[in-house]
């Protein structure tokens, strides 16, 4: 049903603008189901050309993500395509690490493109994700990990309360064996 | 008289520039290539593929556009600055196993030969592309197979085991 409305509202649009050239949406979303601080986040960006002709010299910008806030591992935060035809899609994919956890609000990039050959530039903006919780380290680790070294320490722990009664019983049964009283004598 | 001939000559000449460079195709092409693939499944819902590339030509063009198709999908691939270019996709993960995956970059010419092919319904593995990338994918971990809490109930149920049965050999 969404679905059905969202193509309504994409063929609303082309209608709407099959005059005028080219008509480009686009939308911006994070691939990760939690973003966590220097842990890999994946930002992927996809442009629709929904109009009736070619979109020339697309090029998409994210400005959004201070470099005191995240570090680009792979992937470019500005690019371009010489022309994207109409009714089909780009995407674009950039990875990147957030250096701190906080609450940070993801907002648009700007595409801007030419809709017709020698017409004026156009720029639209992508959706944004909004604001989303990035999660320390630490927290994600309590959560996640497979906590091999409090499973190490416990073990360790568990080890004098076994062992100190075991020890204490075979040092008695020695003593005992070696006085010269076995079990089996007792017992004839 | 002369004169007036050869710069006649010359204005074809200035004039068929353009079009002889427009439609000049990139000479022995290499590429410098980064590659990132999603090895984490925290990192990423679905498996994203980026490559990252240098074009360079021996006949010194500049930003040819160029199409990238990988397991008979094409994409169009994005610049990023002079020679410069990235491309990247998604797949789910059920569709994105280890292994090795190329990356056939195609410029115009190549790729309308790659579409005429596709619509013929040809074999396209006949079109030469303009150059490849291979790289080789990990696959994504899950993290371990068995958790450590399962591990340490494993654990201490083995040494209740020990010590019950060492009980009833000391009492029979």
């Amino acid at each position: 049903m969404k679905l059905l409305a969202l193509l309504g509202v994409f063929l609303l649009v082309g209608v709407a603008t099959s005059q005028d050239g080219a008509r480009l949406l686009a939308a911006k979303n994070l691939l990760n189901e939690y973003l966590v601080e220097g842990k890999d986040v994946t930002v992927l960006y996809s442009i629709y050309n929904v109009g009736s002709s070619a979109a020339l010299n697309v090029a998409l910008t994210d400005n959004t993500f201070p470099d005191t806030d995240f570090n680009v591992v792979r992937g470019k935060l500005s690019v371009q395509w010489e022309r994207i035809a109409p009714g089909s899609n780009v995407t674009h994919s950039v990875i990147l690490q957030p250096l701190k956890s906080q609450f940070f609000n993801f907002t648009s990039a700007i595409v801007t493109y030419l809709p017709v050959e020698d017409g004026a530039e156009k720029s639209t903006f992508t959706s944004a994700p909004e604001q989303k919780g990035i999660v320390s380290l630490k927290e994600f680790d309590k959560r996640f990990s497979p906590h091999y070294m409090d499973w190490a320490v416990f073990a360790v722990m568990t080890v004098p309360p076994i062992c100190i009664p075991f020890l204490l019983w075979s040092m008695s049964k020695r003593k005992y064996e070696s006085s010269g009283v076995t079990g089996k004598t007792r017992k004839n | 008289m002369a004169s007036l001939g050869c710069a006649f000559v010359a204005a074809c000449l200035l004039l068929l520039v353009p079009f002889s460079s427009a439609g000049e195709s990139c000479l022995k092409p290499t590429v410098e290539h980064q590659i990132y693939t999603t090895t984490e499944a925290v990192t990423s819902t679905d498996t994203v593929f980026l490559v990252e590339f240098d074009l360079k030509c021996s006949n010194a063009i500049k930003n040819p556009f160029l199409y990238a198709d990988v397991s008979g999908r094409q994409l169009p691939v994005s610049r990023s600055g002079d020679n410069l270019y990235q491309v990247s996709w998604v797949e789910e993960r059920k569709n994105a196993p280890a292994g090795t995956y190329t990356v056939k970059l195609f410029d115009e010419e190549g790729f309308s030969a790659l579409r005429k092919a596709q619509r013929a319904e040809e074999d396209v593995s006949t079109v030469t592309p303009l150059t490849s990338i291979a790289f080789s994918h990990k696959g994504v971990s899950q993290g371990p197979i068995v958790s450590s809490e399962l591990l340490a109930v494993v654990l201490s149920g083995l040494l209740w085991y020990a010590a019950y049965s060492a009980k009833q050999r000391i009492l029979s």
